[in-house]
């Protein structure tokens, strides 16, 4: 029963006629869940800008508000003020639309997310594929960015864009998997009450594919090639202004929250834990992934295509799948009593898989390999 | 009880294993020699599987997915038999893929195990998924040479063969949606207790019924679904069309009257509705194939249609098989006996081409002048082989038209036969027009032609089975019987 | 979900489906044509959403729209000319007529059928019940593993005939 089910039922307790009392309480969870998602991503914003300014040794922004805290709004103020320019030969429509698609996605994925037991739109009882199946949708409206662009660069990027979407996607589904076997269901709910121990301490590669593999689907460091402005100008985005340009800005922040959330859904047992109200631990557990993949943004350096794919191929795709074969064993195996031996099991294992394919392949040196 | 049913799957089991062996052999080991071997042990191995199951009764297995019988064992072995027969005839001819020897003979063994699972499928879905297994293989290996002729011709397939396949999985939608199942004997239990007197009454069974036959169509190369063969034949590499004119034909035939029989057989007006559509559509396919090769001057292509023209010959005895559904005769074998003795003689033709080709590196017809001079013991293969397609004594050709057309004759089909032996004269024209070529001709030059030993064994087996079936084709016929023997009623 | 909503939803889904598809063929830009077949496919979705198959809707999100559309893109990456597409050809009225004929047939037969309606209520839980189906005996374990097998020889058929000649 979540928080939406009982403001129906109440209005239904109220008389409220049938389209009404279906409608009005799926609106407020839309509008809640848009004004949550837009607050956060701000406070993301400021929080990237700040953090990456402590990592380069510098300030950051600190001028507008307390701690520069009102930087986004002023940043949002000026995007939103700026012509908005479509290129002549562009593909009109499409270049309309693709900004529209790529953050439609974005705030599709929120309806699955548990802020807290309750506090969640739907309760899918298929809701971890749905999560992979939507946020596939917003990879294609890149893809569609990048062609109605008509801009080579933007191309390119789009180029990126397939192929990092399809060598990424088998991974992390198939660590998901694991997640899906361990807590015998797909529903979001359900996967979090299954984690009485977190599923990063059962399945640390799991978590570790996902967690990369994520990163590589939301585009951030390392795997930001395809607005790698040393290369590509801005990538799919270089064709974009004003509005359309801050929705894809905004869409990306998206992209960063909802993994974030995902992982702490799937991985660190959601809004759980003691003493603070579980809102408030699933936020400090989103703000933890975020600021890690911050540090990962401000500590490694990009990848090149070819490193890009044959880490994919070669080292997640292997690596997913034998931790899905080992995972499945060890569910048929180890009795529920015996947790720690599977936690020490994973551990070690991870350790040693990992030792051996840094030890076994090369990522290619300092030429392009094609 | 998974452990009960998987022996009964142990043909495929073990022909798909050794298809995997190869695969990762073919990764270490640099002696290319070793896996035709063991495809051929593999195929082996799946046949005595077959012949151990071979006496059990009639059982259905998984939930009512295959079923093991007669039927469906007799065109397992027949496409092992064809399996063979084409690994032995590519002894010589894989050489042009150097690299990929292990990739072409695991496809053709999957595709092997996809054609089994097939005749023995008694589930709309099964049926689907092992058609779609076999087909993907043989879209491969159509493509298998990629020059240009044989890549335009895998492309061709392919796209082709997506539509048909589309068209089928519409057909079985609409009978799925009009039934609510999809094991075969359920629909046809549930076919059965209909209220209605006509197909009319039944618009979703009738185009249900006719989406079927159309998907199924194209798999046995049945006019107006043929466009596809003479461009296939001619482009896929020779061993590969001897697969798809036999193996593959065999089982789209084992199919769709597994089925139309099944499933269509019963009440008879709707049998009698199916039968003629396939009866007329009989007549148009033996024509048009007979017509159109006549002119032909590649040999694979006049292959290509000859084997449209038997299509026709042996959707007389679908024809016919469908008619005595619920008489009091037997279902005969005609169909059966045909396919065998046409899977043996058209390998036969094939592995003859082959060879001579290999060493002449042409397909036509022209090219083949003289051939006794150069190879008298292939030219005669090729002979006998023609022979028998023509359908002359003593060989078995003759046998198994007498036998379709007889049966046919029985069931009132007597304007179809009339057609068919109008045919069959035309065809001898263009059969003798290579006979008369290889006896007559004047050679090119005088370099003998020669095959290596699994070609020769390849080609004695089908023409010792040719000349078999024609000599004493009772020995053949209680086997025939035997396999039809489950639609009885 | 009351009656008339669900028929609303599903009129109009049913009509952006039958617009898409159109678009799929009358749109000259072929890349548009692609993202029409993509809505289309959306559509489909949705109209196994109201269908109460709530799995198959996800899954045909992912393999369809996540999957197929960009295989289908990538292959207009390698068409030259995308955005003239191609004119239609001289034989554009006979296909016309024969795919109305064939629709014409089609609808005829739906209509006048008395299709078999399952009386069973839709399952609240559907993916546990679909996994032990697929993978279970009795259920669909053969058909399963033939898929398993079929998308190996798909692997391999794509080895074999990209390779360097």
């Amino acid at each position: 029963m979540t928080l939406l089910d009982e403001f129906q039922l109440f209005l239904k307790t109220l008389g409220w006629p049938d389209w009404a009392y279906y409608s009005v309480p799926a609106l407020t969870g839309i509008v809640i869940i848009v004004a949550a998602v837009l607050t956060i991503v701000i406070v993301f914003i400021w929080w990237e800008r700040r953090l990456l300014g402590r990592f380069q040794i510098r300030l950051g922004p600190n001028r507008c508000g307390p701690e520069g805290i009102f930087q986004p709004i002023a940043t949002a103020v000026k995007i939103l003020l700026k012509e908005d320019i479509v290129p002549a030969k562009a593909d009109k429509v499409v270049h309309f639309i693709a900004p529209i698609a790529v953050f439609v996605p974005v705030l599709m994925v929120f309806a699955v997310i548990p802020f807290d037991k309750a506090a969640i739109l739907v309760d899918l009882n298929v809701g971890a594929i749905y999560i992979i199946a939507i946020s596939s949708l917003s990879m294609l409206a890149i893809f569609m960015a990048a062609w109605a662009s008509c801009n080579k660069y933007s191309l390119i990027a789009g180029l990126r864009a397939i192929a990092q979407m399809v060598s990424y996607e088998l991974p992390v589904v198939m660590s998901l998997v694991g997640v899906a076997m361990m807590a015998s269901s797909l529903s979001m709910v359900k996967i979090v009450e299954a984690q009485t121990l977190p599923f990063i301490l059962l399945q640390p590669l799991g978590c570790l594919i996902f967690f990369l593999g994520s990163l590589a689907e939301m585009n951030r460091c390392p795997f930001d090639l395809l607005e790698a402005d040393s290369e590509i100008v801005a990538g799919y985005h270089t064709e974009y202004s004003g509005m359309k340009f801050a929705l894809f800005y905004l869409g990306e922040y998206g992209v960063a929250f909802v993994y974030a959330a995902v992982i702490t859904t799937l991985f660190l047992s959601g809004w759980q834990g003691p003493f603070l109200p579980p809102v408030l631990w699933f936020l400090i557990k989103v703000f933890l992934v975020f600021t890690l993949i911050l540090w990962m943004r401000a500590t490694l350096p990009r990848l090149r295509v070819d490193q890009l794919m044959t880490f994919a191929w070669k080292f997640m795709l292997p690596m997913s799948l034998i931790n899905l074969i080992v995972v499945a064993i060890e569910i048929l195996l180890v009795p529920a009593s015996l947790q720690w031996v599977m936690i020490v099991i994973n551990f070690g294992l991870a350790a040693v898989l990992i030792l051996l394919f840094s030890r076994m392949f090369t990522f290619g040196g300092g030429r392009v390999e094609v | 009880m998974i452990m009960e049913h998987i022996q009964f799957i142990a043909p495929e089991i073990s022909l798909l294993c050794f298809a995997l062996l190869i695969v990762l052999l073919d990764l270490f080991i640099t002696q290319k020699r070793v896996l035709p071997v063991l495809s051929v042990i593999g195929a082996i191995v799946a046949a005595t599987f077959i012949i151990v199951i071979w006496n059990t009764p009639p059982v259905g297995l998984f939930d009512k997915m295959i079923s093991i019988d007669p039927f469906g064992l007799f065109f397992k072995l027949l496409i092992l038999a064809a399996t063979v027969l084409v690994i032995l005839a590519s002894h010589n001819y894989v050489l042009k893929f150097n690299k990929f020897q292990g990739e072409y003979y695991a496809l053709l063994m999957l595709s092997a195990v996809g054609l089994m699972l097939l005749v023995s499928a008694i589930n709309l879905i099964t049926i689907y998924v092992a058609l779609e297994l076999s087909s993907i293989s043989l879209y491969a290996l159509v493509s298998f040479l990629k020059d240009k002729k044989s890549s335009e011709a895998g492309l061709k397939y392919l796209i082709l063969g997506g539509v048909a396949s589309a068209i089928l999985l519409y057909g079985m939608a609409f009978i799925f949606g009009l039934t609510g199942n999809t094991c075969l004997t359920c629909i046809a239990e549930y076919v059965r207790g209909m209220p209605f007197k006509d197909l009319q009454e039944v618009p979703a069974l009738m185009i249900g019924l006719v989406l079927i036959i159309a998907g199924f169509g194209f798999k046995i190369a049945s006019v107006p679904f043929q466009m596809w063969v003479p461009d296939v034949y001619e482009g896929a590499p020779t061993t590969i069309t001897a697969y798809l004119s036999v193996a593959s034909k065999a089982a789209g035939f084992g199919v769709i009257a597994r089925v139309l029989m099944t499933v269509f057989g019963l009440p008879v007006w709707l049998h009698n509705d199916w039968a003629m559509i396939i009866a007329v559509l009989a007549a148009i396919t033996m024509t048009v194939g007979n017509l159109v090769a006549i002119v032909q001057t590649n040999i694979k292509r006049l292959f290509g249609y000859s084997s449209i023209a038997q299509a026709g010959y042996m959707m007389v005895g679908l024809a016919a098989m469908g008619l005595t559904m619920g008489t009091k005769e037997n279902v005969t074998g005609g169909l059966i006996f045909f396919l065998l003795s046409y899977t043996l003689t058209n390998l036969g033709a094939f592995i003859a081409i082959i060879a001579i080709s290999n060493k002449i590196n042409s397909d036509e017809i022209e090219d083949y002048n003289g051939m006794i001079k150069r190879s008298p013991l292939l030219a005669l293969g090729l002979t006998i082989c023609l022979i028998s397609l023509a359908g002359l004594p003593p060989t078995a050709g003759l046998i198994a038209k007498i036998y379709i057309f007889s049966g046919a004759v029985n069931m009132g089909l007597a304007w179809l036969v009339v057609i068919a032996v109008i045919n069959s004269v035309i065809s001898a024209y263009y059969y003798f027009k290579i006979a008369k070529a290889m006896w007559l001709g004047t050679p090119v030059t005088e370099e003998k032609v020669d095959a290596s030993w699994p070609e020769w064994l390849a080609l004695a087996a089908c023409v010792v089975g040719v000349l078999a079936l024609g000599v004493v084709p009772g020995l053949f016929m209680n086997l025939t019987t035997a396999a039809v023997r489950i639609f009885g009623i | 979900m009351p009656e008339i909503t669900y028929s609303i939803t599903f009129y109009l889904m049913a009509a952006i489906a039958v617009a898409a598809a159109l678009g799929v063929i009358i749109l000259r830009d072929v890349f548009r044509a692609a993202l029409s077949l993509i809505l289309l496919f959306m559509t489909v979705a949705g109209i196994y959403l109201l269908l109460h198959a709530d799995f198959l809707a996800i899954v045909q999100i992912l393999i369809y729209v996540g999957a197929i559309s960009v295989l289908i893109i990538v292959a207009i990456m390698l068409t030259r000319d995308a955005r003239q597409g191609q004119p239609l050809g001289k034989i554009k009225w006979v296909a016309g007529i024969v795919a109305l004929a064939l629709i014409g047939v089609i609808a005829w037969g739906v209509i006048n059928t008395a299709f078999y309606l399952s009386s069973t209520p839709p399952l609240e839980e559907t993916v546990k019940p679909l996994g032990n189906l697929l993978f279970g005996n009795p259920g669909y374990m053969l058909t399963s593993e033939i898929a398993a097998v079929l998308l190996l020889s798909a692997i391999l058929g794509a080895i074999a005939v990209i390779r360097e000649k």
